[in-house]
């Protein structure tokens, strides 16, 4: 049927199966010791395989549904190489990659115990490349570690079908990201009480929620919109895809911050996830990469 | 999920352009006073004459009976061919009267009104807001007492657009002095030519006089003009309220779109600028809007929806396209009333029809569940 946007009975099934699959093995908590993430209970899952056609070995389901469970992925913090391994699939149908970025000479990203491949987001373009660290720098208040090297020679550009496919998806997380934050300082501020009430009530933390949930709804309609128009291939899909690009970071980042405000001192220690969520966010936004908002014409543009 | 038109869809857009590209009139709207009403009315009657009005009305009421996504695919053809404003003296009656009437009026009463609503022969103003009661709706004070079979409505309105040019007026009224609150007012087709009327037009920060006071002197309007029951019209209004919050401002919602464009082209910002950035955030934040609008548009109708959300997205990006049209266009943009003229307008957008501290507070109590305040 021709316009609807109403989640089809197929993708509330995978995001159900998706729901448990991550609160049995990636619950945020699992980050606080810092401990390895695997990607094998994703896998199993079909998390990477799930837009490919079922005669190739996928799951016959497409990027609108494989949007929706990274917005749960992003929820639960889940690996960075889930989202890169996703992506790199569409360049190589068996790669299993590290997410990472280039700074000036070298390559930097997000070592991966499953995985020897990094996909590398390069100014505008995405790269698969194999990746052996010579060193590692600890980042972001040391709850991140990059493994850096400098560029691989042996590289595989993404295509500009893959362009899209990556904005959608890291859009996705993120704004999995932000709906994490959001709920997790909704969850305190009802329980968190200050002058014989929960500070939920204050105007001041409400004003603060649903601005977060205007920012999450803007983007979420962006999503949707965006990852329909790059399975279908419109004309729409390089303009919509910029445009998410350039809000989601900006939302997710901006969520993140408020979240951690709105736990108050616990929310400056790294007892709380609070920061989690926002360390995530500035991966995410590295791993973006810049929109080209103002070089596509506008679906609404004069005749 | 799916945004595909089909080749019907594409016909029907084809259609809707041609007739606007025909039809759209050469003049801009003028703002207040009867030649806004001759204007408005003029393009509406024209508008019905070619089968482009009432869209989404039942067909049983004069409408077309289209499925939302057409009424989308008009309006987006409408933005984009610069036709006028929704936004006019029509906007009130095609908007919250036509779809409230429908909704809940009686067969008498949908007979009269509804034909000449969307025939561009009646206009209508609100008559909900009082002086006492802005964001409390429910303080309302102006009476109707039961005589025989008539109302006698005293008190006093305010911020009703186009009172001074309108036919006839929804208005909110305290019908039961023994109930409190949300409890004893009714709905009311009131009839503006009625004998002890007053209206005292209010000139706005944009030099505009669309919107007025309204004094009622023992105004004695029959019985058989309520909508719904007696003392029930708290909720007829919460209808009323659902009509704008859903679907009353879908244009004006795409039509930002197209103001960002015309902004674009205008500021020709170097690329790599702090003006280019900005008009990127714009261009994006227009088009999670209309991604917005479109989600709002094609939800069940009978599924729960609190348009807040939406509501305050538009509103405050209303406000950020002409704070940044006046920023970047410069002098320019002080004698352009597409530019100045709508800026000031646009100070509005946060106030009416529920502040954005309101808003803000529904989005938290109703959406996301948070712990109400205390109130008095």
């Amino acid at each position: 049927m021709s316009f609807d946007l109403t989640p089809s009975d197929d993708l509330r099934q995978i995001l159900d199966a998706a729901q448990t699959m991550l609160d049995t093995h990636y619950p945020v908590a699992r980050l606080r010791d810092g401990s390895d993430d695997s990607l094998a209970a994703l896998d199993e899952f079909g998390a990477f395989d799930l837009a490919r056609p079922d005669t190739e070995g996928g799951a016959g389901f497409t990027l609108v549904e494989e949007a929706h469970l990274h917005v749960a992925l992003g929820r639960h913090l889940a690996p960075p190489a889930a989202l890169a391994t996703a992506i790199a699939r569409r360049i190589d149908p068996t790669a299993t990659a590290a997410l990472g970025f280039s700074q000036e000479d070298a390559w930097l990203w997000l070592p991966q115990p499953d995985t020897a491949q990094a996909l590398i987001r390069v100014g505008n373009g995405l790269t698969l490349a194999p990746a052996k660290a010579t060193e590692t720098t600890p980042a972001l208040g040391g709850t991140y570690a990059f493994a850096k090297a400098p560029p691989s020679q042996n590289a595989r550009r993404a295509d500009a079908a893959t362009h899209l496919v990556a904005q959608v998806l890291t859009s996705a997380q993120l704004l999995g990201v932000a709906i994490g934050a959001r709920d997790l300082a909704l969850a305190y501020a009802r329980d968190r009480e200050q002058f014989g009430r929960p500070i939920a009530s204050f105007q001041a933390i409400k004003h603060r929620a649903a601005d977060m949930s205007i920012g999450i709804e803007k983007v979420s309609a962006l999503l949707d919109m965006a990852a329909i128009a790059t399975r279908d291939a419109s004309p729409d899909a390089g303009f919509l895809c910029s445009a998410l690009a350039r809000l989601a970071p900006r939302t997710t980042v901006e969520t993140a911050r408020g979240a951690i405000q709105i736990h108050g001192g616990i929310g400056f220690s790294a007892e709380a996830d609070a920061h989690l969520f926002l360390k995530r966010a500035h991966i995410l936004r590295a791993f973006l990469g810049p929109d080209d908002m103002l070089e596509h014409k506008a679906p609404l543009a004069p005749y | 999920m799916d945004l595909t038109a089909t080749q019907q869809d594409e016909a029907f857009r084809a259609r809707a352009r041609d007739w606007l590209c025909a039809n759209r009139p050469a003049e801009p709207a003028p703002y207040d006073g009867p030649v806004s009403r001759t204007y408005a009315t003029d393009w509406l009657a024209r508008c019905h004459k070619g089968g482009w009005s009432g869209l989404a009305w039942p067909e049983a009421y004069g409408g077309q009976g289209l499925p939302p996504a057409r009424l989308m695919l008009w309006y987006e053809e409408y933005v984009r061919a610069r036709a006028p404003s929704t936004l006019d003296c029509t906007f009130v009656a095609l908007n919250h009267a036509g779809p409230t009437l429908i909704a809940r009026g009686t067969d008498a009463q949908k007979a009269f009104h509804l034909p000449r609503i969307l025939g561009g022969r009646s206009i209508w103003c609100q008559g909900f807001s009082e002086p006492g009661a802005g964001s409390d709706l429910a303080a309302l004070r102006a009476t109707g007492r039961v005589e025989g079979d008539e109302l006698v409505v005293n008190g006093q309105k305010i911020w009703s657009s186009y009172a001074d040019i309108a036919d006839y007026q929804e208005l909110l009224i305290r019908t039961d002095p023994g109930a409190s609150r949300h409890h004893g007012l009714s709905w009311v087709i009131c009839d503006m030519s009625l004998p002890g009327i007053t209206v005292r037009p209010i000139k706005n920060i944009a030099g505009v006089t669309h919107f007025a006071e309204v004094f009622y002197d023992n105004v004695r309007i029959p019985l058989t003009e309520v909508v719904g029951d007696l003392n029930d019209g708290w909720s007829v209004a919460m209808t009323t309220l659902a009509f704008e919050r859903r679907t009353a401002a879908l244009a004006l919602q795409v039509e930002l779109s197209v103001k960002v464009e015309d902004l674009i082209r205008l500021a020709d910002a170097p690329a790599g600028s702090a003006t280019s950035a900005r008009l990127s955030d714009l261009r994006a934040e227009a088009a999670a809007l209309r991604a917005m609008t479109w989600r709002t548009a094609l939800r069940e109708p009978d599924t729960p929806f609190d348009g807040s959300l939406v509501r305050l997205a538009f509103a405050e990006l209303a406000q950020e396209i002409h704070r940044a049209a006046m920023d970047i266009l410069g002098p320019a943009a002080l004698a352009d009333p597409r530019w100045s003229h709508d800026y000031l307008e646009s100070f509005s957008e946060t106030i009416a029809g529920g502040t954005a501290e309101i808003q803000r507070n529904i989005i938290a109590e109703r959406i996301l569940a948070m712990p109400r305040e205390p109130r008095a």
